[in-house]
């Protein structure tokens, strides 16, 4: 009974608050047909790999932008969220309103499978081509895979600045390096597996260097948390392949724990976004995905929320530019395309994995 | 009501709560695809390709391995603790108890990783170690390691059964031994083991199955060398097919619970000589401590040494990563001091919510559940029924299924079965999920309990006329409201730290502490994890404290 008088008084301040929800600049006038729809469901549910803690700034955020519609924001592991948002659609109970996740092939398999509505977003124009799948799954993000090392510990000398250097030290000093190297196992970690799938593809050398990793004895880790405590505790002395936010946080904290944008190619990965076909508010949805990608949601990605902003056209201590400098142009990121569900082939997957091991055995 | 009406209530429940996840996986495993999704079919599939993958069989190996290893070290130094505790003048024999208990309730996952900070290559014990001796002889990711730290954090499990059935047998056999010359030693090892014999091997037992289902240990300690276990090649599985294949998860779950069967059927023998366990007589017994004498203080270091090594090492090591923002070769703790993760975990909005569900389901959640428990145990007590035995059977199963299994096979239940769904996204569902995931385990301790009670007391109230209902309620139940109580603590316990089968249960609103670490956890957050894991072991500690001083026992 108590709920239902809560729920009827905010309903009451949610049509006190849909004025103040103005048409943002650029979009077209009838979008005013979703903030009202979107208003009138009241709520939006978000699945999300990136964690409450951190995305709390752009839910406060939205929803002082957006008033009277709520956020519900559940964060999951990304192979969670495709169990919960499958079983909850094929239950034909209706799921999340959006979800985000650091998995990109996982939101385009998911797509790709039909679980994704195609929406142009008003937005969609602003981002780089490589964050939008098809109009429907969209990168809100812009990751940078990056080398992390202990400062303290690692010889000024050492510090590797490409991927060519890192081959070349393992195979120098092998033995100095001994069990000091740390990297996602890709049997293990699918977000290993699709960062070192990647490299094959930009870089040829790139079975000469997991060869390296088997001479050194790699340490293989399923979690980043783990393997940046590590390096900054000097049990390793460098983690090989590190969301670049996770480290720009930790950098913060403790400067010993030193970040590399490898200059010959720094890969950029995204949190990819997209509005389920079966979601059950959808507008709120849309009204969520289109925040995320406007230049008000990226410029607080690339600053309180110490994400990396997906669009180049907004300013912060976190952006593409950040990237570019560091890595002296040299930036690739990984698109949202039908060629990230290569790497969720069965048969292909084996085979990497196959040669991954042969290659930390040394053959 | 009537008992009879009652009995079938309660078992029918129970039955449909416990093997509705279970069978739904065990189909699951034998189909070719998810089971909700259209043109899939009964296929062998699965088992051919589980059967056929090396990774399995290695993992397999592992498991029983760590189970092996964590038997032999957690039976002895159980027995050894519970002894020196119950029956002996020990120094501080008083407030021991409650240490020794203390690692039931910690997070694997947190006890791991303050075994890295402590005692791991760059951990501060090693490097004290080190600039001492020059050299760290040990190495905590091996498998060796791995057993060790699983054997004696499960020894309180093997204690907790020890120390009951101790507990309860007269003393007058040992002083007689006693008065006859033997030593303390000669005492326990051919007097009161012996007695307890049964309730040692069921723990063992116990402890052995338990080793199957390790996961936080393996987890973090198994990382780096990537130590696989049955629970954590779940993970390797979903990842070489690069989405999540219920099938082969599914068989993997059938192959624990194939092990868990016989495990079920030997303790089920062993139950059998339930007579030895009798105590609460219509007379009471005289219980006199042995006399320790020169031994008093080397029992007393045993007991020391061990929490030293099972409690304090792995909590100073979390306690101090909570104080610091860096720790490890070449830092200087005092420099690098800090409250800031604790300031920084106080603005984290979802910290306090977590905090009170956490309380709830283990405060409130766990008193209805004991409730509930003692249901199933009274109405099975005594029953010299085929399907009392099946509830003991089936009792177990769900512990066999691992927290990411148990959790993705409740969330199905939850969606699948109409009638649930409201439910789901609320505190019931994880706390039903909970609740059948250690039935096991709250059934054995309300079931002992009872087992203590002699016939002659349910048999006295019969006489007189009484219903079975009445002697239910007004004789038995009463009787057994000490051990009601002391289960209850320790499902407290149990639920304080739970997460993993909530994990998919869980929306805005129904976080716990346990799933907040988790989520930390995986994104690196590792100085809120560990200020979140002080905080969570001051509440339970605490919670502890106020009910040991209410009088609440361990023991019945």
């Amino acid at each position: 009974m108590k709920v239902k008088t809560l729920l009827a008084a905010a309903s009451l301040l949610v049509l006190a608050g849909a004025a103040d929800a103005a048409v943002p600049e650029g979009y077209p006038a009838s979008y005013q047909a979703v903030i009202d729809a979107a208003v009138k469901e009241g709520k939006v549910v978000v699945y999300s790999t990136t964690d409450a803690a951190q995305a709390a700034a752009l839910v406060k955020d939205f929803e002082a932008a957006f008033p009277g519609v709520k956020v519900e924001y559940t964060d999951l592991n990304s192979t969670e969220l495709y169990n919960r948002l499958i079983a909850e659609v094929a239950a034909g109970q209706g799921t999340a309103d959006v979800t985000w996740s650091s998995a990109p092939d996982l939101q385009v398999k998911l797509a790709a499978d039909g679980y994704a509505a195609a929406y142009p977003s008003p937005e969609a124009g602003k981002l780089p081509a490589w964050a939008n799948y098809k109009n429907t799954v969209y990168g809100a993000t812009a990751d940078p895979v990056t080398i992390v090392y202990n400062k303290r510990a690692t010889p000024e000398g050492d510090v590797p600045t490409t991927h060519d250097a890192l081959l070349k030290l393992l195979t120098d000093k092998t033995e100095a390096y001994k069990g000091k190297v740390a990297a996602y196992d890709p049997e293990r970690s699918g977000v290993g597996f699709y960062f070192m799938t990647q490299d094959e593809i930009q870089w040829k050398a790139a079975p000469e260097l997991f060869k390296a990793f088997g001479k050194v004895g790699l340490k293989t880790y399923t979690s980043a948390g783990a393997m940046i405590e590590k390096v900054t505790a000097g049990e390793h002395l460098m983690a090989y392949g590190i969301f670049g936010s996770y480290a720009v946080s930790r950098n913060a904290k403790d400067p010993n724990l030193e970040i590399v944008y490898p200059k010959d190619y720094t890969l950029v990965t995204t949190r990819a976004v997209f509005v389920p076909e079966k979601a059950k508010n959808p507008n709120a949805g849309r009204l969520f995905l289109d925040y995320l990608l406007s230049k008000r949601g990226q410029t607080l990605i690339a600053g309180d929320a110490k994400l990396f902003a997906a669009r180049e056209d907004v300013d912060g201590a976190t952006t593409m530019a950040t990237i570019k400098k560091a890595a002296g142009g040299q930036v690739k990121p990984i698109a949202l395309d039908d060629k990230l569900l290569d790497g969720l082939d069965q048969t292909k997957r084996l085979r990497f994995l196959k040669d991954w091991s042969r290659a930390l055995k040394g053959q | 009501m009537s008992f009879r009406s009652f009995r079938l209530v309660t078992l029918t429940l129970t039955v449909l709560a416990v093997l509705a996840p279970v069978l739904l996986i065990v189909y699951q495993s034998f189909l070719s695809g998810p089971f909700f999704q259209p043109r899939i079919h009964l296929s062998l599939d699965a088992y051919a390709f589980i059967l056929d993958d090396e990774d399995f069989w290695q993992a397999l190996r592992t498991s029983v391995f760590l189970a092996v290893g964590m038997t032999v070290i957690a039976v002895p130094i159980g027995v050894l603790l519970a002894f020196l505790v119950v029956r002996t003048d020990v120094p501080g024999r008083d407030w021991l108890e409650p240490l020794v208990i203390i690692p039931t309730f910690m997070s694997a996952v947190v006890l791991a990783f303050g075994y890295v900070i402590a005692l791991g290559p760059v951990g501060f014990v090693s490097l004290a170690f080190k600039s001492v001796f020059g050299t760290v002889p040990w190495y905590i990711y091996s498998e060796w390691a791995i057993a060790l730290v699983a054997g004696l954090t499960h020894v309180p499990h093997v204690y907790l059964y020890a120390a009951s059935a101790l507990r309860n047998l007269g003393s007058d056999i040992e002083e007689a031994a006693r008065t006859a010359g033997a030593g303390p030693w000669t005492v326990a090892l051919t007097v009161s083991l012996p007695m307890v014999m049964p309730a040692v091997l069921y723990a063992a037992v116990l402890v052995f199955f338990l080793g199957f289902e390790l996961f936080g240990l393996p987890l973090v300690l198994g990382d780096p060398e990537g130590v696989l276990v049955l629970s954590t090649y779940l993970f390797k599985l979903t990842n070489k097919l690069g989405v999540p294949s219920y099938q082969l998860m599914a068989v993997v779950v059938v192959a624990i619970i194939l092990i868990a069967v016989p495990l079920i059927m030997l303790q089920r023998r062993l139950l059998r000589h339930a007579a030895r366990y009798v105590s609460i007589r219509g007379k009471g017994a005289r219980k006199q401590p042995i006399r320790l004498g020169a031994w008093r203080w080397p029992a007393f270091a045993v007991v020391i040494l061990w929490f030293g090594f099972t409690v304090v090492v792995p909590m100073a090591g979390i306690t101090l990563r909570s104080l610091v923002t860096s720790w490890g070769d070449g830092v200087n703790l005092l420099s690098v001091l800090t409250l800031d993760h604790f300031r920084d975990l106080a603005e984290h909005g979802d910290v306090v919510r977590a905090i009170l569900n956490t309380l709830g389901v283990a405060v409130i959640g766990g008193a209805v559940t004991i409730a509930a428990y003692t249901s199933v145990a009274v109405s099975i007590h005594r029953w010299n029924s085929r399907w009392a035995k099946l509830v003991d059977y089936i009792a177990m199963i769900p512990r066999a299924m691992p927290g990411v299994v148990a959790g993705l096979a409740m969330l199905w239940i939850f969606l699948f079965v109409k009638p649930l769904n409201p439910l789901r996204s609320t505190m019931i569902s994880v706390w039903l999920a909970y609740s059948v995931v250690w039935f096991a385990y709250g059934l054995r301790m309300i079931s002992g309990s009872l087992l203590q009670i002699a016939p002659e007391l349910e048999e006295a109230g019969r006489t007189v006329g009484a219903t079975p209902g009445q002697v239910a309620r007004h004789i038995t139940v009463p009787l057994i409201k000490g051990g009601m109580i002391s289960a209850w603590l320790l499902i407290f316990l149990i639920f304080a730290r739970e997460y993993s089968t909530g994990v998919y249960l869980l929306a805005p609103g129904t976080e716990v502490i346990g799933s907040l670490m988790v989520s930390l956890w995986g994104t690196g957050a590792i100085d809120l994890v560990s200020a979140l894991a002080v905080v969570n072991t001051v509440i339970i500690v605490a919670g502890l404290a106020v009910a040991l001083r209410a009088g609440v026992r361990l023991h019945g």
